[in-house]
C-alpha cells in the first residue's frame, strides 16, 4: 500500500473508529436503559392492574355476599320458593324492585338468579332462557351457572363461575354464587351475573400503556389458550380469539396463565415485538398480560440513531480531508523524489528533485542532489570510453562475418560436386552407394524387401552421336524427371553415369511375393514411362529403357555384387530385346511369371464355372445351426483345389476381386432363395465375405438389392462379413460408409464386423457404425486356455459387444474347452471345425435334413 | 509466548479479580423450626427434606441474586414453648431472613408470638382448623373449606346423612368439628356420634362398639398421630369395613401409610391438596427430585408438598422484591403464584393463604390414593367458614385462643 493510502487510513481509524463505537456503546446503553424503565413501569402498571381487578372482584363478592344474607332477599326467596312453579307477580316485581338499584344503577351486574337447593331457578331478574330451569336436571345443567351453583351448595361458599359463553345470554358471562342460610341451615343460592361492559371496562383500561399499550386476559381451556376479553387488535377479524397451547408458548399470556409472573421483551399474539409483563389471577384462574409495543417504547432510539450516524458521518468526511492534506504533505514530496530518481536510473542525470519540502524531506532532497551532481560526472567520462571500445569492436567483427560467409559458400560447392550429378542434379554413384549401405542396414532392422532397379536407355549412343551431346544432355535430364514421377519422395533415382541410373526402393514389403509383385508395378511403370515419345528441341525421339532388377533383404547381398546383379538383369533384358524388364534371381524370375499364369487363369476360372462355394455352419449354444458362412473354393483341372490364401490376395491386387466378389454373393443368393423355400431352413442366415474393392463400389448397395430382388431373396438372410480394414481404411470416408451400411440395412441385409480385435477396434468407430454382429478373430481362440491375455481379449470383445447391443460370435472354435471359455463369458454363438469343417453345399444340406 | 502479551494478560487476570471480588457477596439464611425429637418428630423431619431440596433447588438456578440460601435447622423437640424460644433465637441471633416450621396448631400459636413481636416471616406449612390469620405468617396448608368441609359435603352426597365423629383432644378436631356440625345442620345431616381421645390415646374398642352399634353413614376422623392405627384395628376387630362404614379422615397421609401395616386402610378415604399420585408433569419432576436426592423408596405427602411450595414461594417474592427488607418481602409474597405439583397455588392478599387443590382419595393396599374427587381448579382460602354466623365465630375465637 502506498505511504499515502496508508497515513489516509490510519489517520481515519484513529479519529472515527473510537467515535463511531462510542456512539454505538452510548446506543445500545440507552436502549438498555430504556428496555429496563419500559420493563419497569410495564411491570409496575401490571401489579396495579391486578389489585384493581382482584379488588374489583373482591368487591362484587361482597356485593353478593351482602345481598345472599340481607333479610329482605331471603324473606323473599322463601316467599318465591314456597309457591314455586306457581308464580306470584306481585312477588316477583317486589324482588325485581330490591335487585333494580344493584343492576340498573350501578350497572355492575347484569342479572340476578335466586336457586333453590333442588336446582329450580325461581327467579332471574331478565326473565332469559334460564328462568325456570333446574339447573341440574334442566337444559343449562353443565353452563358455568349451574356449575357455580353446586359449589356454593356443596361448600356453602361463596364462589366465582368460570367466564365463558352463557347461552341464555349468548354472550361471555362471569357469575358470583352466594349461599343464601336462614337460621343455620341452607336454603338455596343467590347468583349475579356481572356486567360485561363494565368488567372488560376495568380489566381492559390501558391508562399509562402509551399509544399501543393494551392489557390482554386469557385462560386454558384444555388444550387451548382463551382469550377472555375483547382484544384491542382483531386477528383474521375474529374478537374471540383461541390459540394452541404449543403454539403460544413464548407469548406473554402463556407463562401468566400458568401462574407465572415476570417481565419481558416477547412476541404478542400478533406476533408483535412487546414489552410486556404478565400476572396471574387466582380468582377468575386467569393470566393477564399488560403490554406496550417495542418500537413504541424505542422510538426515540432511532430518532437518537439517526443523529449518531449523521454526525458520524460528517466527522467522516471532515477528517478525511483533514487526512489527505496532511498525508499529501509527506507523500508529496516522497512521490517527487521517487519520480526524479526513477528518471534519472532512465538516463536524464540532469533531473534535480524540489528542495522545498518541509523538515527532513527538504533535507533529503538537497542530499539527493549532490549526489546526482556527483553521478553525471561520473557517467559522462564513463560514456566516451565506450564509445571507443564499440568502435572497435564492430570493426573487427565485420571482418569475421566477410569470411564465414566466404567459407560456408565454399563448402556448399565442394559438397555438391561429391554427391551430385552436374547435369540432372541427382545423387550420383557415391551418394547412391552410402544410401545403399544404409538401406541395407534398415532393411536388416526391419525385415523389409528392397529393390535396385538398374536402368539403361536403349539406342542412346546413337542418338547422342548423332543428335551430339546437347541432345542427349536434355533427353538425360527428361528422362530423369520421368523416373522420380514414378516413384516414392523416399526413393533414391541416382545416375552412375552417361545413360546408366539407379533406382533405389526402400521398405517394399516384410513378404517376398508382396514386395516382388510391387517391384513388378514400379518397374513396369517406369518402363512404360519412358517408353513414351520424347520431345527434345522441338523435335521428337523414341527411346525405350531395358531394366535389371535386383532384390535385397539385409545383409545378405553386399552392396557391390548388389549393383553388379542388377547391371547382369540389365544386360539381360537387353538381350530380352529391349524395352523389357528383368529380375536378377531366375527363380524370382519365375515367380513372377506363375504369378502372371495365375491371374491369367483365374480370370478363366469365374467364366469356367471352376468356383464354387463351400460353407461351414455357424451354431447356437445349443448346437442348433443359426446359419453358415460362404467360403469360396478354385477348383481347376489343372491345379487341382486352390487354396483361397493364394488366390484371394491374387484377386485383391488386380481388379478381378469385383468380379469374385459379384460371382460369390450371387451364388449365395441362388442357395438362400433355395433354404427360404424350405421350412427348416428358412430362418437360416448366410454370411458372405466383402472385399475393400468390393465394397467402395459407388453403387455396391445397388447390386445387392438387384441381386436380393432377382433371386427373391429376404434381406434378412444375407449377412455381410466386412473386415475393420473394409470400413476403417479412410478416416475421412467414415460419413460415406455408415451411409453405405444403412443402406444395406435398409434392405434388411445383416452386417457384421471380421475378424475383430485385429486392427484398430476403435470403440468410436464401433458406436458409429450400424453393425449386428461381431465376429472374434480365431487368433484369439487359440490360445484361450493357456494365455489368460487372450482369455481377457475375449472376455472384453464380449462385454463390449453387449454394451453396444451387438451379436458376438466365435470363429475357429476347435475344441470343447475353447467352447466351455466363450460360453462362461457369455458368448452364444459359435463357428468352427467343432461343429462342421466347410464343406460342399450337398454335404451341408444332407446334415440339414434337406437332401 | 512473547513478552509484550504479559503485559495485558495480567492486567485482565487482576480486572477479573477485582471484579470477582465486588460480586461475592453474604449468604441468606433461612430458619427451620420442626420437631426431629419427640413424639412429632416421625412427621416432621420429612417436612425438613422436602425444605431442604426446595433450597438446593433455588441455589442450584442461581439463589437470590447470586447469593446461596443456607438452612439453620433447629429441633423444636416436639415442645411448642421450646420451639417458641428457638424462633426467638433464630431471629435475634442468626438473623434469618425467614422462618419455615411448625406442625401442630400449638406450636403456630407459641411461635407466632415470637414472630408477630418482631414483624418477622413465618412459613406454616399444615392444614389447620382456621379462624386464624397475620400479617407475619403465610399459610401453604389448606384450611376447613380446602379440606375437612368439601370432604364432609362430598361424603354426605355419595354416603348418606348421618356422620359420627371421633377426633384426638386438642384444638384442631374441636374447632374442625364444630365447623363440621354447622355444615352438618346446614345440609340437613345429621351426628350420629361425636367422641375425642386424648392424643396417643390406644384403646379404641369402645369407640369402635359404639360405632358399629349406631350404624353411621360415615366416620369423621380428625386423631392424629399413632392413635389412627389403634383407632382401624378397633374398627377391623368390631367387624367393620369401609364398604359398610367409610371412615374420612383428614390427618392420614401418604407418611402415615408408609409406617403402617400394609392394607390396614385401605378403602377408606382422606382428604388433601396433594397426593403423590397426583398426574401431573410438575409432580412427576418434584417426586424425580426429590426421590433421587433422598432415596427412591420415600414418599411425599401433603404437608411435605406444602413446605416446599412455602421455600419456592419465598425464594421468588425474594428475586422479585427490590430489597431484602422484610416488609418488600411480605409485598411481593401477596402476588405470588405457582404452578406447584398439587397445581397451580396463588397467595391470597387478603388472608395470606393459598389458594389451593382440593383432592378426595381412597387409600389403596399399596400406601397410595386413588384420587376420586378434585376440583375443577384451585378453592380460595375462607379461614373464616361463610356459613359461620359472626356470634358462632367470635365464641369460636374465644374458646380456642
Amino acid at each position: 500500500m502506498k505511504i499515502f493510502t496508508r497515513l489516509l487510513l490510519l489517520f481515519l481509524l484513529l479519529s472515527v473508529l473510537p467515535l463511531a463505537l462510542l456512539g454505538y456503546l452510548n446506543l445500545q446503553q440507552d436502549k438498555a436503559r430504556l428496555r429496563a424503565d419500559a420493563l419497569a413501569r410495564v411491570s409496575a402498571l401490571a401489579d396495579k392492574k391486578t389489585m384493581q381487578v382482584r379488588s374489583f372482584l373482591a368487591e362484587r363478592e361482597r356485593n353478593v355476599r351482602f345481598l345472599a344474607q340481607s333479610p329482605s332477599a331471603i324473606a323473599g326467596f322463601e316467599r318465591l320458593s314456597r309457591t314455586y312453579p306457581a308464580t306470584s307477580a306481585e312477588e316477583e316485581a317486589l324482588m325485581r324492585q330490591y335487585f333494580e338499584r344493584y343492576i340498573k344503577e350501578s350497572t355492575v351486574f347484569y342479572d340476578v338468579f335466586m336457586i333453590t337447593p333442588k336446582g329450580d331457578v325461581i327467579f332471574t331478574q331478565k326473565h332469559e332462557a334460564d328462568f325456570a330451569t333446574n339447573l341440574l336436571t334442566g337444559p343449562w345443567r353443565s353452563t358455568q351457572l349451574a356449575e357455580a351453583f353446586r359449589d356454593a351448595s356443596m361448600t356453602l361458599e361463596p364462589v366465582f363461575s368460570r367466564q365463558e359463553i352463557y347461552p341464555p345470554s349468548n354472550s361471555a358471562a362471569l357469575f358470583i354464587a352466594a349461599p343464601i342460610m336462614k337460621d343455620g341451615r341452607f336454603v338455596g343460592v343467590l347468583a349475579m351475573q356481572l356486567s360485561n361492559a363494565l368488567f372488560f371496562k376495568v380489566a381492559s383500561d390501558a391508562v399509562g400503556l402509551g399509544q399501543s399499550g393494551e392489557v390482554v386476559f386469557g385462560r386454558k381451556e384444555g388444550e387451548y389458550m382463551v382469550m377472555a376479553t375483547p382484544l384491542r387488535y382483531l386477528v383474521d377479524g375474529k374478537e374471540v380469539l383461541k390459540l394452541k397451547l404449543t403454539e403460544s408458548k413464548n407469548m406473554p399470556l402463556y407463562a401468566a396463565i400458568f401462574a407465572q409472573s415476570g417481565e419481558s421483551v416477547k412476541k404478542d399474539y400478533r406476533g408483535v415485538q412487546v414489552v410486556s409483563a404478565w400476572r396471574y389471577l387466582p380468582e377468575l384462574d386467569w393470566g393477564m398480560a399488560v403490554k406496550m409495543d417495542e418500537d413504541e417504547v424505542f422510538a426515540s432510539i432511532s430518532q437518537e440513531r439517526t443523529v449518531t450516524f449523521e454526525l458520524v458521518l460528517v466527522l467522516l468526511v471532515l477528517s478525511g480531508i483533514l487526512a489527505y492534506y496532511f498525508a499529501r504533505q509527506i507523500s508529496a514530496p516522497l512521490e517527487s523524489l521517487a519520480k526524479t530518481a526513477d528518471e534519472m536510473a532512465k538516463g536524464s542525470l540532469d533531473q534535480r528533485a524540489d528542495e522545498s519540502a518541509f523538515g527532513e524531506l527538504g533535507v533529503f532532497a538537497k542530499a539527493f542532489n549532490r549526489m546526482a551532481v556527483n553521478l553525471q560526472g561520473i557517467y559522462e567520462t564513463l560514456e566516451d570510453r565506450i564509445e571507443e571500445r564499440t568502435q572497435e569492436l564492430n570493426a573487427s567483427n565485420a571482418k569475421l562475418h566477410e569470411e564465414i560467409a566466404a567459407r560456408r559458400v565454399a563448402e556448399e560447392e565442394i559438397r555438391n560436386l561429391a554427391f551430385y550429378d552436374v547435369l540432372t542434379g541427382l545423387p550420383n554413384r557415391r551418394l547412391l552407394m552410402d544410401r545403399l549401405g544404409l538401406a541395407l542396414a534398415l532393411s536388416q532392422r526391419n525385415r523389409q524387401f528392397g529393390a535396385v532397379l538398374f536402368l539403361d536407355m536403349d539406342n542412346f549412343k546413337t542418338l547422342n552421336d548423332t543428335l551430339g551431346h546437347d541432345y542427349g544432355d536434355l533427353m538425360l535430364i527428361e528422362v530423369s524427371e520421368r523416373i522420380k514421377s514414378c516413384v516414392r519422395d523416399a526413393d533414391t533415382v541416382s545416375r552412375l553415369g552417361g545413360d546408366e541410373f539407379v533406382v533405389l526402393l526402400e521398405d517394399l514389403d516384410v513378404h517376398e511375393q508382396q514386395a516382388l509383385e510391387k517391384v513388378v508395378l514400379i518397374a513396369e511403370k517406369i518402363r512404360e514411362i519412358l517408353s513414351r515419345p520424347y520431345l527434345l528441341s522441338g523435335r521428337e525421339h523414341h527411346s525405350s529403357p531395358s531394366i535389371g532388377v535386383s532384390m535385397y533383404f539385409g545383409h545378405e547381398t553386399p552392396i557391390d555384387a548388389l549393383l553388379k546383379h542388377a547391371d547382369m538383369a540389365m544386360y539381360e533384358a537387353k538381350a530380352a530385346g529391349k524395352n523389357t524388364v528383368r529380375f536378377f534371381d531366375p527363380a524370382m524370375q519365375k515367380a513372377v511369371e506363375k504369378h502372371a499364369a495365375l491371374e491369367r487363369d483365374l480370370r478363366l476360372a469365374i467364366s469356367a464355372g471352376q468356383l464354387r462355394l463351400y460353407y461351414q455352419m455357424q451354431v447356437g449354444g445349443d448346437r442348433k445351426p443359426h446359419g453358415a458362412e460362404a467360403l469360396v473354393r478354385w477348383v481347376n483341372p489343372e491345379r487341382g483345389m486352390v487354396l483361397p490364401g493364394e488366390f484371394i490376395p491374387l484377386a485383391e491386387d488386380s481388379s478381378l476381386i469385383v468380379e469374385l466378389g459379384g460371382w460369390v454373393l450371387d451364388a449365395a443368393c441362388r442357395q438362400l432363395s433355395v433354404w427360404q423355400g424350405h421350412e427348416p431352413t428358412r430362418n437360416l442366415t448366410i454370411s458372405v465375405n466383402v472385399s475393400a474393392q468390393q465394397f467402395k463400389l459407388p453403387d455396391f448397395a445397388e447390386r445387392v438389392a438387384d441381386l436380393l430382388k432377382a433371386h427373391r431373396v429376404e434381406g434378412s438372410g444375407l449377412k455381410l462379413e466386412l473386415t475393420e480394414s473394409v470400413v476403417l481404411s479412410d478416416a475421412a470416408e467414415v460419413a460415406g460408409v455408415v451411409e453405405k451400411m444403412r443402406a444395406l440395412k435398409a434392405l434388411g441385409v445383416r452386417l457384421a464386423l471380421d475378424d475383430f480385435g485385429t486392427g484398430y477396434s476403435s470403440l468410436a468407430y464401433l458406436k458409429l457404425l450400424p453393425l449386428d454382429q461381431i465376429k472374434i478373430d480365431r487368433s484369439f481362440l487359440r490360445h484361450i486356455a493357456t494365455d489368460s491375455n487372450d482369455a481377457v481379449m475375449v472376455k472384453t470383445i464380449i462385454d463390449l459387444a453387449k454394451n453396444f447391443n451387438l451379436e458376438v460370435i466365435a470363429e475357429g472354435v476347435e475344441t470343447e474347452e475353447q467352447l466351455a471359455f466363450l460360453m462362461r463369458f457369455g458368448c452364444r454363438v459359435y463357428q468352427g471345425d467343432l461343429f462342421g469343417k466347410p464343406e460342399p453345399i450337398e454335404a451341408i444340406e444332407e446334415s440339414l435334413g434337406l437332401a | 509466548m512473547k513478552k509484550w502479551l504479559l503485559i495485558p494478560v495480567a492486567m485482565l487476570v487482576l480486572f477479573f479479580l477485582y471484579r470477582q471480588h465486588q460480586i461475592a457477596s453474604p449468604v441468606i439464611r433461612i430458619g427451620v423450626l420442626h420437631s426431629l425429637t419427640g413424639t412429632m418428630a416421625g412427621s416432621e423431619a420429612p417436612l425438613v427434606d422436602a425444605v431442604r431440596l426446595a433450597v438446593e433447588e433455588a441455589n442450584q438456578s442461581g439463589g437470590i441474586r447470586g447469593a446461596k440460601i443456607e438452612m439453620i435447622v433447629s429441633d423444636c423437640r416436639s415442645d411448642a414453648n421450646y420451639c417458641a424460644a428457638q424462633a426467638e433465637k433464630l431471629i435475634s441471633r442468626n438473623k434469618v431472613d425467614a422462618l419455615f416450621g411448625c406442625w401442630t396448631s400449638a406450636c403456630r400459636k407459641a411461635v407466632k408470638g415470637v414472630v408477630e413481636k418482631h414483624h418477622h416471616l413465618l412459613f406454616y406449612p399444615l392444614q389447620y382448623e382456621g379462624f386464624e390469620q397475620s400479617p407475619d405468617i403465610f399459610y401453604t396448608g389448606a384450611v376447613p373449606n380446602q379440606q375437612i368441609i368439601p370432604m364432609a359435603a362430598w361424603a354426605m352426597q355419595t354416603r348418606g346423612r348421618r356422620a359420627y365423629l371421633i377426633g384426638s383432644d386438642y384444638i384442631f378436631p374441636h374447632v374442625a368439628n364444630q365447623v363440621v356440625r354447622k355444615l352438618l345442620f346446614a345440609q340437613g345431616g345429621e351426628v350420629a356420634g361425636e367422641r375425642y381421645l386424648p392424643l396417643g390415646s390406644q384403646d379404641f374398642d369402645q369407640v369402635a362398639r359404639e360405632i358399629a352399634s349406631v350404624h353411621p353413614d360415615f366416620v369423621l376422623n380428625t386423631l392424629n398421630g399413632d392413635s389412627n392405627r389403634h383407632f382401624f384395628l378397633a374398627l377391623r376387630k368390631a367387624g367393620i369395613n369401609a364398604r359398610d362404614i367409610p371412615v374420612f379422615s383428614s390427618s392420614i397421609a401418604e407418611a402415615e401409610l408408609a409406617s403402617m401395616e400394609p392394607g390396614l386402610m385401605a378403602g377408606h378415604y382422606a382428604a388433601w391438596n396433594y397426593f403423590e399420585s397426583v398426574k401431573s408433569a410438575e409432580n412427576r419432576a418434584f417426586v424425580e427430585n426429590f426421590q433421587r436426592r433422598f432415596g427412591m423408596n420415600r414418599v411425599l405427602d401433603d404437608p411435605m408438598e406444602a413446605a416446599y411450595i412455602g421455600v419456592h414461594l419465598w425464594v421468588n417474592a425474594m428475586r422479585e422484591a427490590d430489597s431484602s427488607n422484610i416488609s418488600a418481602i411480605k409485598a411481593e409474597l401477596d402476588k405470588q403464584a405457582m404452578n406447584a405439583p398439587e397445581g397451580i397455588v396463588a397467595v391470597d392478599a387478603d388472608t395470606h393463604h393459598l389458594w389451593k387443590m382440593v383432592r378426595i382419595g381412597r387409600i389403596r393396599p399399596d400406601g397410595q390414593f386413588d384420587i376420586v374427587w378434585q376440583s375443577g381448579r384451585s378453592i380460595g382460602p375462607r379461614p373464616y367458614p361463610f356459613f359461620i354466623s359472626r356470634a358462632d365465630r367470635e365464641r369460636i375465637e374465644s374458646e380456642y385462643k
